[in-house]
């Protein structure tokens, strides 16, 4: 079953410049794949991706970023929004984060857990799917 | 008093003395007129040029190819290089640059505006507004840059500024290495790398 939710407080604009800072880039020279390693943030508006690991994927003409790929144990926060999980793959042109890999979400008081989860940075929803469990703390 | 006869053989006579002056005339002409070429201004080179040129035997225009086990050449070609006084072994070179063409048909092409090329040591050091361009799309620029000359290797002591398909960015260093076995060489960027990607300006 899933599980739609508000995420991050703001209606992000996809087409903002995306920053990446890390440790280093290799880009192999046959093929052109560019991999940034070593505790990699991918910045774009109010949305902070951070992994060990994030692969560059291109469209087909080859000069635009379709995809980052980022794997290793991601967080990404959001506003005030916070979510971990193993790995995540966010898709520059439609400004949609899909996570997966034990899926943890932290808003406010309640944490969510589930398998998969498929963040929309644009209209700022998230949705989750698979094992959703939702933890209430009672803060008596 | 001159019949139609006379006439024709008067004409001829004149001609007979005519004709052979005209002739000697424009012979003349190949001669007394021609062009005069100062035999001094055809050498295109100044003195000052000449001395200085025999003086350090300096080499135009000098090429060095070499290639390593996986068949990935190495051309390097400069404007002019002369021998470096101190290190007889070492060449200065000017306008030094140099095009690696992988066995897999990639290229990478190193220019500066000066060089010191060390062949004994395998070692060529690249410096004045040095740029990387690499065919998959990537321009950098930096100050200094060590390459080898047989083997695929090359740093960059200082930081990089470039642009590629993912974007502008810069980094603390650059590398150009292999793996043990000389296969997939790739460009590292190092020493913290910092990438700004525009969805909007799109690259032609």
């Amino acid at each position: 079953q899933g599980a739609e939710i508000a995420f991050g407080n703001v209606e992000q604009d996809p087409s903002q410049p995306v920053e990446v800072t890390a440790e280093s880039l290799s880009v192999d020279q046959d093929d052109g794949t560019a991999i940034f390693t070593g505790d990699v943030l991918i910045v774009q508006g109010e949305m902070r991706l951070a992994a060990p690991k994030v692969e560059v994927f291109y469209d087909e003409a080859g000069n635009r970023i379709q995809r980052l790929k980022a794997s290793g144990g991601v967080t990404l926060v959001s506003g005030d929004d916070a979510a971990e999980a193993a790995n995540a793959d966010y898709s520059v042109e439609s400004g949609t984060i899909f996570m997966q890999g034990d899926v943890l979400l932290m808003q406010g008081q309640s944490t969510l857990t589930a398998d998969r989860m498929t963040v929309d940075t644009r209209d700022g929803t998230a949705r989750m799917e698979g094992r959703v469990r939702t933890v209430l703390q009672s803060n008596d | 008093m001159f019949g139609r006869g006379d006439f024709y053989s008067r004409l001829v006579a004149w001609l007979k003395i005519l004709l052979p002056l005209a002739a000697l005339g424009i012979l003349s002409t190949l001669f007394l007129l021609s062009r005069n070429i100062d035999p001094a201004t055809t050498i295109p080179f100044t003195t000052i040029d000449l001395r200085e040129r025999a003086r350090d035997e300096r080499v135009t225009a000098p090429e060095f190819a070499g290639a390593t086990e996986q068949g990935d050449l190495i051309l390097f070609r400069s404007s002019s290089a002369r021998p470096d006084p101190e290190n007889p072994s070492r060449g200065l070179a000017d306008t030094l640059s140099a095009r690696i063409t992988f066995a897999s048909g990639a290229t990478i092409t190193f220019t500066a505006e000066e060089g010191i090329v060390d062949q004994r040591r395998d070692r060529a050091e690249l410096s004045g507004d040095v740029v990387v361009t690499s065919s998959t799309g990537y321009e950098i620029t930096t100050e200094h840059l060590i390459s080898g000359m047989r083997t695929i290797h090359a740093e960059t002591p200082g930081a990089v500024a470039g642009t590629g398909p993912p974007g502008d960015f810069t980094a603390g260093r650059m590398l150009l290495t292999t793996d043990e076995n000389g296969e997939n060489a790739r460009l590292l960027f190092t020493d913290g790398v910092k990438l700004l990607y525009d969805p909007q300006d799109t690259k032609e």
